[in-house]
């Protein structure tokens, strides 16, 4: 009997393996019927707390905000089922997210909405995302749409858009005796060697180890460097030395010869190779750090993580085109929903961005500058009175994934890669190599790359 | 009821498949089957499938989205004139040579541990509990071990060493790659032990008696009888290390980010794949890994091979040779 037995369990187990094969088969050829692009409204047209609030759906949200997820995220969900009491939101944050994003968009169900990541090109969101609508209708509502935009439909609504600046700590400023903001690389220099030598704080703290922190200097090598809102998606792709000096310390050049100068000079942290970011917000707020070169979104959290927060002031970046200054301001991460979910899916996730967009109030909260037109800006950015926003133009047809192209080929890797920027601060500490030659071997990589790709070089 | 199914089935001749299920063979080779399926459907799944894949990406100019050219050899050539690729491979050195010194640890702390020791079982846990914790974690831990005037500094300067003449551990081109590769002998030592306690306990005991009347201290005992028995686990243990040294991703990736000098071959690689999307690029460069790894084992089997069986190669050459000697005289 137990001979029988136990033959049965093992054919009966063969059976369950062998079906559970084919039942995985068959979930795949259901779900791609179910997907249906057509009934999806506009973004424009949801009227909050007006339509479809029967509707229920589940839906899962990715996102990079793991300092938020018990907290603020779970109030909004709080909130917005007050409207919808049907939609269940969850959310999934990892720390991680701009490396394993990418990954987990070759799936098909990674989730329902995603902050859509930067190495994705524009071409490809018609595949990816739905669209939120036209571009004309949403562009009288809303601001920083261009980033991603692709043929007229948006695919991206900015969570929030920060201002290029640098955050420093006003009581620091004071002791060390400047009484005029730098406005040029060359005299924030000197107000950096001021603060060495008249206090005991660190004249600017470089967050190194972090490797991101690095990464964000790359933010102002456009609007806030040359004043010129095209230089970013229409005249780098054409350039052919677009990393060399110029006579009048402005573009990229200047940008981070204030990094090289600073590591050289001896003005940045004793050793950057241990900086600890958690770290750095209380040492700012306590004044034992003078400026860090971070987006306006820095700012809140560096309010917050002490008692000083009215010593933390936000200044733009010195660099002065023509005597006059600039910021660049750019949308940080966008909202993008899953185009392979379900209608209902769809326009819940619809429903919840436009929440989060005009009711949340979350842009504010974060120091940032809200998307939607008209919106009160954050306090911190009163040092911004005569400084020129610069909102970066968008590409024109056909070239809109050729930044990302080029950028990727060439691995300068601008607002994508950590490891160049590194590279400055070790030059410049262990004195390997001159600001100059880091900055040839870019325009080389740069070139390669464009010619490799066949881009006309049509800029000077 | 069993023995009634048995002998119908006997004496059917033609082929029956439930009866041949049923019989012995039947039995044995359902069984073969069932029981290899799960752990192959995990191997195929988990490792060929994937694996395949990677071949199959190295061939392609690809990011993770977005659509995919072949480019043929393209990528392999890219590996090869790249210089931060085999730059890299140089690093190895460095955590090679700590695969020495962790090795020697190793074989030291073993040696010592499976004899009677006080405490012997605390000593095994203790240095064993490093391989537990999460690569992730150890590279945390580091971190601020290594940060100035941290837990480094303070236990040197304990010693009587002056803060200002110490180096910094991490910033220091010159140390930095010392100080990563220590990170990863405190992580690996225990497992190295552990392997060899294993080896040594399978020593017949009787042997260290008899030699012990013979008069052999504990360093003739080590060298004449533990090590030659567990000969084949040092093999497994160098090669092991070894090729965790080309391999070695964790503390530059956690620790310093790769940056200052201290980028390994897998780190370039997971830059390459995931900031710079390069996944073809990255495919070729885990595919010629792999090979360098396969060559380095080759090489070193082989050197193993002449140094460590040629004492008892000729040795049995030599009693081949007497016992042949023998046979011939008798027959």
């Amino acid at each position: 009997m137990k001979k029988t037995t136990k033959r049965f369990l093992s054919l009966f187990l063969v059976l369950v393996f062998s079906l559970s094969m084919v039942s995985c088969g068959e979930k795949k050829t259901e779900k791609e019927e179910t997907t249906d692009k057509e009934g999806t409204p506009s973004f424009s047209e949801l009227k909050l707390g007006e339509d479809y609030t029967d509707l229920s759906a589940d839906i899962k949200f990715l996102s990079h905000r793991t300092d938020l997820q018990d907290t603020v995220f779970q109030d909004y969900i709080k909130q917005f089922n007050e409207l919808y009491p049907n939609i269940k939101i969850t959310y999934e944050t990892t720390t991680t997210y701009s490396d394993d994003m990418p990954t987990r968009l070759t799936t098909d169900d990674w989730g329902d909405i995603c902050m859509l990541p930067t190495s994705v090109d524009k071409n490809e969101f018609p595949d990816l995302f739905v669209s939120f609508g036209d571009k004309e209708t949403l562009d009288q509502t809303y601001d920083f749409l261009n980033d991603k935009s692709y043929q007229g439909q948006v695919y991206g609504i900015p969570s929030v858009a920060n201002v290029q600046g640098i955050v420093y700590n006003k009581k620091v400023f004071e002791a060390a005796g400047i009484t005029e903001m730098p406005k040029t690389p060359d005299e924030f220099l000197d107000a950096l060697q001021k603060i060495k030598d008249n206090t005991e704080a660190i004249p600017m703290y470089s967050n190194f180890a972090a490797a991101w922190t690095m990464g964000a200097w790359d933010a102002y090598l456009g609007g806030s460097a040359t004043g010129d809102p095209d230089f970013m998606n229409n005249k780098l792709v054409h350039s052919s030395n677009p990393f060399s000096k110029k006579d009048d310390m402005t573009g990229p050049y200047a940008v981070y010869y204030v990094l090289y100068e600073a590591v050289s000079r001896g003005l940045i942290e004793d050793d950057p190779t241990t900086t600890d970011w958690e770290g750095c917000k209380g040492m700012i707020n306590r004044g034992e750090i003078g400026t860090m070169v971070l987006g306006s979104w820095a700012v809140v959290q560096m309010q917050d993580a002490g008692d000083n927060a009215d010593d933390i002031g936000y200044m733009p970046f010195p660099i002065s085109v023509g005597g006059k200054q600039y910021a660049s301001a750019a949308p940080d991460y966008c909202y993008a929903i899953n185009s392979k979910i379900s209608t209902d899916e769809q326009i819940a996730s619809m429903l919840y961005i436009k929440w989060l967009t005009e009711k949340s109030n979350f842009a504010f909260d974060q120091g940032g500058v809200p998307i939607v037109k008209g919106s009160q800006l954050p306090a911190v950015l009163d040092a911004f009175d005569g400084v020129e926003l610069v909102v970066d133009n968008p590409a024109p047809e056909g070239e809109e994934s050729l930044f990302n192209e080029l950028n990727r080929e060439s691995e300068v890797g601008i607002n994508t890669d950590n490891t160049p920027d590194c590279l400055i601060l070790e030059n410049a500490l262990n004195g390997t190599a001159t600001l100059d030659e880091v900055m040839d071997e870019w325009n080389q990589k740069w070139s390669d790359a464009q010619s490799s790709l066949g881009i006309e070089v049509t800029e000077e | 009821m069993g023995e009634n199914i048995s002998n119908t089935s006997k004496s059917k001749k033609p082929f029956n498949l439930l009866s041949w299920l049923k019989s012995g063979k039947g039995q044995r080779a359902t069984i073969i089957i069932l029981f290899m399926a799960v752990p192959l459907f995990l191997l195929l799944t988990f490792t060929y499938v994937p694996f395949a894949k990677m071949v199959q990406f190295s061939f392609y100019k690809m990011k993770y989205t977005g659509p995919r050219t072949f480019v043929g050899l393209d990528n392999y050539v890219d590996v090869f004139k790249r210089d931060d690729c085999f730059r890299a491979l140089w690093l190895s050195l460095y955590y090679m040579g700590g695969a020495f010194l962790q090795l020697a640890l190793a074989l030291y702390f073993a040696t010592l541990l499976s004899f009677k020791v006080k405490g012997g079982n605390f000593f095994k846990g203790a240095m064993f509990f490093p391989y537990l914790v999460c690569g992730i974690a150890v590279g945390f831990i580091f971190k601020f071990f290594y940060t100035r005037g941290f837990v480094l500094d303070t236990v040197l300067s304990w010693l009587g060493f002056n803060l200002e003449n110490l180096p910094y551990w991490l910033k220091d081109t010159k140390i930095n790659n010392f100080s990563l590769a220590a990170s990863s002998i405190w992580r690996y030592m225990g497992q190295s032990m552990v392997l060899f306690i294993g080896a040594i306990m399978s020593v017949d005991s009787e042997l260290y008696e008899a030699s012990s009347l013979d008069g052999a201290n504990k360093w003739h005992q080590f060298k004449f009888i533990i090590l030659p028995s567990i000969k084949t686990i040092v093999v497994l243990n160098l090669i092991l290390s070894i090729t965790g040294a080309l391999s070695a991703f964790e503390p530059p990736y956690v620790i310093t980010n790769g940056t200052l000098g201290t980028a390994t071959y897998f780190w370039v690689m997971n830059k390459v794949a995931h900031t710079n999307q390069k996944v073809g690029l990255a495919s070729a460069m885990a595919i010629v890994l792999l090979a360098i790894i396969f060559i380095a084992t080759m090489i070193q089997k082989f050197v193993m091979l002449k140094v460590l069986n040629d004492d008892n190669d000729s040795v049995s050459k030599k009693t081949h040779r007497k016992l042949a000697k023998r046979n011939g005289g008798v027959a």
